[in-house]
């Protein structure tokens, strides 16, 4: 599954850049993901993201690797998780880009989203409507921190 | 594989609520089982406790008090496939239980069970919204009304509260003009998509009702589809059909799956809307 999402941040980009790699902070942005941390700075985190659709619950312990950056621009990034109660596996291949535009800054991400296992059998269409609720949760919480702080 | 799971067996409404409350998400109502074992077995969802209700055999009977249809949650779709109570009042819903799912399925699952556990791909929703039915939610000690529309909140969600327990579906009787029809369409198991339509004809169609289900997360009123039919005369209707159909479709809020593309699901709602309203109208 494939999602491209662009969110507008009245803030400067150098500040939209550092939160992004403040851990803590830009976690709590993330909707069901907890007990995020470093495992080595810049390079690989480890976190728990738990969703729910329904009944139906499920908690991927997720490692996430960046793979490129490039300052103030982009990163690339893959994630991975199981939840082997459940029996289902999760992969995320994540291109954030930003731009500047005035004193505006765009956010930009491209996410590539698998769901392997029985979760699967809940539907395609099901599952992709959770994964695009989840990315607008999460660029509108970014964007409502950011600018909040003003 | 089932895993192991203790049995509850309370008496009353009230302990089944109460025994929600206590538990909270460990624990889950067991009625038909139709779809909840299949989970379980599946080891898509576990619970500790399972409350079965089965018990509670007042909440399986049909009446008809007071202008309304009282269909208790526990009824199996085979007993509402047979009723003669709804026979008569209600012949579109007889209808669509004859073909809810298979035999087994409507001789074990309920349309409480039915309808709390709001799989997307569900027959009984659809019309209920189309005829107005409003669910009956009880605690141990309080009792509320919620219409099928506002109870069937997304896929795999209603707006029962974690203690509530849906005891009544309550269906208005449709007068002596009132017309209805549900019609589906698929090629899997479930279906790929339901149209339902409800309306009094008398001279010119008004209180047009038409709802859309399988297609989205949820059954949903189209009320831009239903402006668009009201207090046109029969003919008049007609003629608007296929604008309501393409207006509904693009409501039904259809995803691609493996039931259609979003695209064929928007059509197929057109092409039953028009069926659905000639059905209800001969």
């Amino acid at each position: 599954m494939q999602f491209q999402k662009e969110v507008e941040i009245l803030a400067p980009r150098e500040k939209v850049w550092r939160f992004i790699w403040d851990v803590d902070r830009f976690i709590a942005c993330v909707p069901g993901c907890k007990e995020a941390k470093t495992i080595e700075e810049g390079k690989r985190y480890a976190a728990t993201m738990v969703e729910k659709v329904g009944p139906f619950k499920v908690e991927f312990p997720t490692t996430i690797e960046v793979l490129e950056r490039e300052e103030l621009t982009r990163i690339k990034a893959q994630a991975s998780g199981a939840d082997n109660k459940i029996g289902s596996r999760m992969k995320l291949d994540l291109d954030v880009n930003l731009r500047e535009q005035g004193d505006k800054t765009i956010l930009g991400f491209v996410a590539g989203v698998d769901i392997l296992g029985k979760l699967a059998a809940l539907g395609h269409g099901i599952i992709k409507r959770k994964a695009d609720q989840v990315l607008d949760e999460f660029a509108q919480a970014v964007k409502a921190k950011l600018e909040g702080e003003g | 594989m089932l895993r192991r799971f203790r049995l509850e067996e309370p008496q009353s409404v009230a302990e089944v609520s109460e025994l929600l409350g206590r538990f909270g998400e460990s624990a889950k109502i067991y009625a038909g089982g139709t779809e909840l074992l299949l989970a379980m077995k599946e080891g898509l969802v576990q619970y500790e406790r399972l409350i079965n209700v089965k018990k509670l055999t007042d909440l399986a009977a049909v009446k008809v008090a007071g202008g309304s249809v009282e269909i208790g949650a526990l009824c199996t779709h085979h007993q509402l496939e047979d009723s003669p109570a709804l026979k008569e009042k209600l012949p579109a819903l007889v209808k669509l239980e004859q073909n809810v799912a298979n035999v087994r399925v409507r001789q074990a699952g309920t349309l409480g069970g039915n309808l709390c556990f709001a799989e997307p791909h569900a027959d009984p929703g659809t019309l209920l919204i189309a005829l107005g039915a409003k669910m009956v939610a009880a605690k141990a000690s309080s009792k509320r009304e919620v219409t099928a529309e506002n109870f069937l909140v997304d896929a795999y969600e209603t707006s029962l509260e974690p203690d509530e327990v849906l005891t009544t579906i309550n269906v208005p009787v449709p007068g002596p003009n009132g017309r209805s029809a549900y019609l589906k369409f698929g090629y899997l198991e479930r279906p790929s998509v339901g149209v339902a339509v409800a309306f009094n004809l008398n001279g010119s169609v008004s209180g047009m009702r038409i709802a859309v289900g399988c297609a989205g997360p949820a059954p949903r009123r189209v009320p831009e589809a239903e402006a668009l039919l009201e207090g046109k005369s029969k003919e008049e209707a007609v003629g608007r059909i296929a604008e309501a159909g393409a207006i509904a479709g693009k409501a039904s809020q259809a995803i691609s799956d493996l039931h259609g593309s979003q695209e064929y699901k928007e059509h197929i709602v057109g092409v039953l809307l028009k069926r659905a309203f000639q059905s209800a109208l001969s």
